[in-house]
């Protein structure tokens, strides 16, 4: 809790007590904005599109029968563990020769493929109740319908706490936008603070206190929910 | 009419299987084949000759000072912050678990950090540290940054410790030094060492905390660690060199990796 009031505190200072860091952010520094909701945006797109690839994969990897299931297993496990330098390269290779390297779908695409959200959901999904989805499929067979009512019906709590962190990584991104991103207007949050002293003002203490804001708030509404979902 | 759904609709494992594609997909076309690519890269001498260079190519990085400096800070890292992290995150959840505090909230509090954007926090923690001029303030952000999810998994296979062992071990004078230290430790080793393999690979991601806080590409010699090598080349797009350095590190990790599944593996039977 400290680091988070005291990064609060050095917001209103200036040689003395006042606003002046506030009003240079919010006033004279229109860049902010811009980057502010490209944290967002990025951060929310990759959070319900990555949700959506790997809750069917986890899916998949616990229900279907089939040979090398445990070896994509183990690749997915492999590749969560890689430090992001060495997938990066990859990503970035794959993003060149697809042109799309500047691009907002740069940033996303790459993320919501990472193994992360796969590996949690299949240890979630290890503990699904098996009688409830052959009940489901005397109904439909549909699988779409099954994951939609079944699946993810039971495992609300965890995947919300999957996208809670999901959302924490991708706000907090910023070595992506970084490599990936040549358009000032394209980045994020992160790279502003990172380069806060390029800008008029002391705008880095306002700027960290509104980062912590979206974070929070769904640190704190979520906050049982997140309990519920790291105990299983 | 039946016969006809039967003839359109697969079967119920196949679809299941078909559940997995997309994401299988997106990491074939992201990582897997440019992974290929990046050892090819690190094979050839440039992009335009493409004559074979394997052997140069790695003594040239290999022999690198910045290399071996970074390389070496890498392995400190692992070797100094890692057991504090562990055993620290042991110490914690055992009072956690067995201690007569309400451990109601205090557990999901660890969480708030690692939620919490780097970025915020390593501009803070460049104030409290300003003059202090070794790694220390950034061991210490690693370890703050990653205590939450080591306590939340130890706290989790403590609490699953069968109590009445306890008892017995009691009754027999036992006290709660030695019965933790021969009892409760032991039972707990797979998900101990799962604890130590997740903080050295977290040791590898280090990167963004430590380069928030020196705020540049050049940090002092001691700061420097092998992902500052790697994102240098990359600003640089010295692919050679690049390629060469990941290969390396994806060995190194996955090596990391391997060991520390195999020995998991071993300690569940």
């Amino acid at each position: 809790m400290l680091p988070i009031l005291s990064t609060v505190g050095m917001s209103f200072w200036q040689e003395k007590l006042s606003l002046k860091p506030w009003t240079d952010l919010l006033f004279d520094t229109p860049i902010f904005y811009r980057m502010f909701w490209n944290s967002v945006f990025y951060a929310f797109v990759i959070v319900i599109l990555e949700l959506c690839i790997a809750v069917p994969c986890a899916f998949g990897l616990v229900t279907a029968k089939m040979r090398g299931k445990k070896i994509i297993f183990m690749i997915y496990l492999i590749l969560m563990m890689m430090p992001l330098q060495v997938t990066l390269l990859p990503n970035y290779i794959g993003l060149r020769d697809m042109g799309l390297i500047n691009t907002r779908m740069g940033i996303i695409l790459p993320m919501i493929f990472s193994a992360f959200g796969i590996i949690i959901m299949h240890q979630y999904m290890m503990n699904l109740d098996e009688a409830q989805i052959e009940a489901a499929r005397l109904e439909t067979s549909s699988v779409l319908k099954v994951l939609i009512y079944v699946v993810v019906a039971q495992m609300k709590t965890c995947i919300i706490a999957t996208a809670v962190f999901i959302f924490a990584e991708c706000f907090n991104m910023l070595e992506q936008p970084m490599l990936f991103l040549k358009d000032e207007r394209l980045k994020n949050l992160t790279v502003f603070i990172m380069n806060a002293s390029d800008y008029e003002g002391k705008v880095l203490f306002p700027a960290s206190v509104i980062f912590l804001i979206p974070v929070l708030i769904l640190y704190l509404y979520f906050n049982e929910t997140l309990e519920k979902g790291i105990k299983l | 009419m039946n016969k006809k759904r039967g003839k359109m609709r697969l079967s119920w494992n196949r679809k299941c299987c078909i559940c997995m594609l997309p994401a299988i997909m997106g990491t074939l076309i992201f990582s897997l084949i440019p992974f290929f690519r990046v050892l090819y890269y690190s094979m050839i001498n440039n992009q335009f000759e493409k004559s074979f260079a394997l052997i140069s190519n790695y003594r040239r990085v290999l022999e690198n000072e910045y290399f071996r400096i970074a390389f070496k800070n890498s392995i400190m890292l692992i070797l100094i912050c890692v057991p504090i992290l562990v055993v620290l995150a042991i110490v914690i959840s055992l009072i956690l678990v067995f201690g007569k505090m309400k451990q109601k909230g205090i557990q999901i509090s660890f969480i708030l950090p690692m939620v919490i954007p780097t970025a915020s926090i390593a501009v803070i923690w460049r104030q409290f540290f300003s003059d202090i001029e070794n790694i220390f303030p950034v061991y210490l952000l690693f370890i703050w940054k990653n205590i939450g999810i080591c306590i939340i998994l130890l706290t989790a296979v403590f609490a699953s410790v069968d109590k009445e062992i306890f008892e017995a071990a009691y009754m027999e004078g036992a006290g709660p030094m030695k019965i933790h230290l021969h009892m409760t430790l032991p039972i707990s080793a797979p998900t101990i060492f799962f604890t130590v393999l997740l903080s050295i690979v977290n040791s590898f991601r280090i990167f963004k905390e430590s380069y928030l806080y020196y705020g540049t590409n050049y940090p002092p010699d001691y700061g420097y660690t092998l992902q500052y090598y790697m994102n240098n080349h990359f600003l640089k797009l010295n692919y050679q060199n690049l390629s060469v350095s990941a290969v390396f590190n994806t060995l190194f990790a996955g090596m990391i990796i391997a060991v520390g599944l195999i020995f998991i593996r071993r300690f569940q039977r």
